[in-house]
């Protein structure tokens, strides 16, 4: 009887706990942690990235990587493609605190995105007071959350959003400098910010560009090919520690004006605006991120070559369980839906493409995630004729 | 990204929530959370087979049917064509750019991006070719003009006072069986005098091939051979096709021709403007796409009803087979595909006169500007289908319904033309939806 009462108690307990805290049996350790501490709202670390797992650490040297490997059957419109089996993305970086305000940190990926090595950081960070920091050299533009976060194992999805890839250029990192940091609005909001000058996009987005202006065919992290820098900015209010709203920016000339010493052409100009939202509603995790690109094209390319193109993506995540079994410590069943479309060219109905995604992804946290996805996607060509493409995808991706 | 933030906590903490979690997950329903968690599984792998299974066809895309696009391979080449086969259609849709060769002046920066999936062109794609009489008119940067230009370039403007001539890009496939269709076949149909005084007097298109045609190459000779492609049959060989589509249309030099276009009339010339070394592709790369366009099967016609029967009956009546002749045999080639077959392309592929509503006034080759190449009928079916539901049709796109189209047919097909408009409303309906069928 004293049993069954104990047990009654409990499963009440459990329900008040429950209703007070979210929907969401994910939302409930930080439930439990607000109603014992609640946040301080702290102000976000001037650190250029959040912190990686590391494999190592000693003496202030910090090293570390992660590996994304992906298994697909993928079909386009009704042909499957033999490439089954591929590396997604192999990461390496590198910190060295050289003193507690001096951060070196080096970080190089291969992306299957880009086809190639990127040198996404490479960088000497100085923290002249606790709430900002000067940094140099190569590190990841800060043009909205996915390009400042895009480590394999954190993702929802074995491939990034459309607009992340298609538009903005993800991994995009660029030469440069300028400050970061946190402060407080007038309201009391926590912001961060930062302010660079970078090289920016190169003429590649039109003339290295098939099919259309491509602006990370415009990536360039090795130098300026004009001379030219460029300005690029971010800032981000937290309104709570699970919200964020970010609002990016880069703005500079791409083109160059002299081949071989004769002009060809005035300075030309793209700029970019990026648009991040993340929250937590009802239990769902959304994220959400926008980008709309203007591009000055030469004449001679128009109208082929596009001077406006947008995206968007919006992504809900729901935790299912965690742990998924009482012996799995530390794991947790999630699944993620994710819509997300660019318009390449908005003065043309086509050069388009849309896609919906959806994931159940088991990880071990917070080191690797084992994905099993589907997506379908319609890309519209110039005509706008659409070509359909759809896969089942097994995606492994874990730090080391 | 906020979930983000999640993976950061904690990890002890992590576990000590977790398992709080859990135990009121396990009071409120009562059965163990591995249960619950192993029956999720059960339903998430079960969800997955079903997709794998039954939805797989929806969900991961459908193949279209045998004959309804236009980018498919003829039946029966052996492994090694299909092999070329598809290294020339990634070459076909290759876009290239400025890096890889793409002008100075150039229209459009692909083979596919003028001919909608292997099919006709729209209006964005229009070529205006330009005459003065009889002269191609090339130190006025004839006989296209090229509206684009890499930066540094110029894009040619039209002259003034010249013969203008619009031409939508016409459909790619079934053009080798149109090169293997044999000479005598061609003349068969010939009747350059009207000796049968039907009104009606097609003859070939004589073009000299371009020197650089190989004599191994259909089409190829120092004599006049007739002309078989263009809007007035006024290229004989396939090949000579493709390397003029590769450097007038795209701005890509080869070893047939390897010098740039350049805007004779620009104000400055800078080189070295596209950042590539000439030829821009190899005489490789320009085989693939030779051979792709040759391979390319044309679509399969609809089936047959009741009112396209009739309506191939009208199409008969009307006399409008004799031009829009429904099938022609192929002779030998090298391509065993092509080889002796029927060609069900609905031309006679000879020059007629099409009257003063049609006519350009640009000559090209033998043929004047009165004359058109009887347009292939192949393939009308699916017109719509790649270019959003438009049909663009004539040399110039300016009929935009068959029905449109043979309205605007004069010159030889003038009678033809009033036994349509003659005919009872149901009558031209079973008519056009016959050819539309094709």
């Amino acid at each position: 009887m004293s049993a069954g009462r104990a047990s009654w108690r409990t499963a009440l307990a459990a329900a008040l706990l429950l209703a007070a805290s979210a929907p969401a049996l994910a939302d409930a350790p930080q439930a439990r942690v607000r109603a014992v501490e609640p946040p301080p709202a702290p102000l976000p670390p001037p650190e250029p990235v959040f912190g990686s797992p590391y494999h190592g650490r000693e003496d202030g040297i910090a090293w570390g990587g992660h590996g994304d490997l992906r298994l697909g059957y993928d079909r386009v419109r009704g042909v499957a493609n033999p490439e089954w089996f591929s590396v997604e993305r192999v990461n390496g970086f590198f910190e060295a605190r050289l003193h507690p305000r001096i951060l070196i940190a080096a970080q190089g990926a291969y992306d299957r995105e880009t086809d190639d090595f990127v040198f996404e950081r490479a960088e000497l960070g100085i923290r002249a007071r606790d709430s900002w920091e000067v940094h140099g050299g190569i590190f990841l533009a800060p043009l909205g959350r996915t390009n400042l976060e895009h480590d394999a194992p954190r993702q929802e999805f074995g491939d990034r959003s459309l607009v992340a890839t298609q538009l903005i250029g993800v991994p995009y990192a660029e030469v440069g400098a300028g400050v970061r940091g946190g402060a407080r609005s007038g309201a009391g909001c926590p912001v961060s910010y930062e302010l660079d000058v970078v090289t920016g996009y190169d003429d590649g987005l039109v003339m290295d560009s098939p099919g259309g202006t491509r602006l990370p065919r415009g990536r360039n992290n090795y130098g300026d090919k004009n001379a030219i820098p460029a300005l690029a900015g971010r800032v981000a209010l937290h309104p709570s520690a699970r919200t964020e709203l970010g609002l990016a920016a880069q703005s500079g000339q791409y083109n160059a004006t002299r081949v071989g010493g004769v002009s060809v052409d005035r300075p030309r100009y793209v700029h970019l605006v990026v648009a991040d939202a993340g929250t937590e509603v009802a239990g769902f995790r959304v994220w959400s991120e926008a980008a709309l690109a203007l591009i000055d094209v030469p004449p001679g390319l128009k109208p082929l070559f596009a001077d406006r193109q947008w995206g968007g993506s919006v992504e809900l995540a729901r935790t299912l369980r965690e742990p998924v079994f009482r012996a799995w410590k530390s794991t947790s069943l999630t699944a993620a839906l994710r819509a997300d479309a660019v318009d390449l060219d908005r003065a043309i109905p086509g050069d388009s493409r849309n896609r919906l995604s959806a994931s159940l992804n088991l990880r071990r946290l917070p080191f690797a995630v084992g994905r099993f996805g589907w997506y379908y996607e319609v890309l519209r060509d110039r005509f706008n004729n659409g070509t359909p493409s759809a896969g089942l995808t097994l995606t492994v991706a874990s730090y080391f | 990204m906020t979930h983000l933030t999640r993976l950061q906590e904690d990890e002890s903490r992590r576990v000590i929530l977790g398992e709080a979690v859990r135990d009121v997950q396990n009071a409120r329903s009562g059965r163990p959370a591995a249960r619950r968690a192993r029956a999720a599984l059960a339903i998430c792998a079960l969800a997955s087979l079903v997709l794998l299974g039954s939805g797989c066809s929806n969900l991961l895309t459908e193949r279209a049917a045998q004959g309804d696009r236009f980018d498919q391979p003829l039946d029966g080449l052996s492994n090694g064509e299909l092999g070329q086969f598809q290294r020339g259609q990634t070459q076909f849709r290759r876009a290239f750019t400025v890096v890889e060769g793409l002008g100075p002046i150039f229209n459009n920066v692909s083979c596919a991006s003028c001919h909608s999936g292997d099919g006709r062109g729209n209006a964005s794609n229009t070529l205006v070719r330009f005459s003065r009489g009889t002269d191609l008119d090339q130190s006025e940067g004839g006989p296209q003009i090229q509206d684009r230009a890499i930066p540094g370039a110029e894009p040619e403007q039209l002259p003034a006072g010249v013969d203008v001539s619009n031409r939508m890009p016409p459909p790619v496939f079934g053009v080798g069986l149109i090169e293997a269709i044999s000479d005598s076949a061609i003349l068969a149909h010939a009747d350059p005098n009207d000796a049968d005084g039907d009104g009606i007097s097609g003859r070939p298109n004589y073009v000299t091939p371009a020197a650089y045609v190989p004599a191994t190459e259909p089409g190829s000779g120092t004599s006049p051979r007739i002309g078989r492609f263009g809007r007035k049959a006024q290229v004989p060989a396939l090949l000579q096709q493709a390397v003029e589509a590769f450097h007038q249309d795209i701005g890509i030099t080869s070893p047939y021709q390897p010098a740039e276009n350049v805007n004779p009339l620009a104000s400055r010339v800078v080189p070295d403007l596209d950042r590539a070394q000439d030829p821009e592709v190899g005489e490789g790369e320009v085989d693939d796409v030779l051979q792709y366009m040759r391979m390319l099967a044309p679509p399969s016609p609809g089936e047959w009803t009741t009112q396209r029967r009739r309506g191939e009956t009208l199409f008969s009546s009307a006399r409008c087979n004799v031009c829009h002749v429904p099938s022609m045999p192929t002779g030998p080639h090298e391509i065993d595909a092509l080889a002796y077959r029927d060609a069900p392309l609905y031309s006679d592929l000879l020059l007629h006169d099409m009257g003063d509503g049609l006519a350009d006034n640009r000559p090209d080759g033998s043929a004047d500007g009165r004359e058109w190449r009887t347009a292939p009928l192949w393939g009308l079916r699916l017109v719509r289908e790649f270019l959003n539901g438009g049909m663009l049709l004539l040399h110039d796109g300016r009929a935009h319904s068959v029905d449109e189209a043979i309205r605007l047919h004069g010159g030889e097909a003038a009678a033809a033309r009033d036994a349509f408009i003659a005919m009872p409303a149901a009558d031209r309906a079973a008519l056009v939806d016959f050819v539309e069928s094709r």
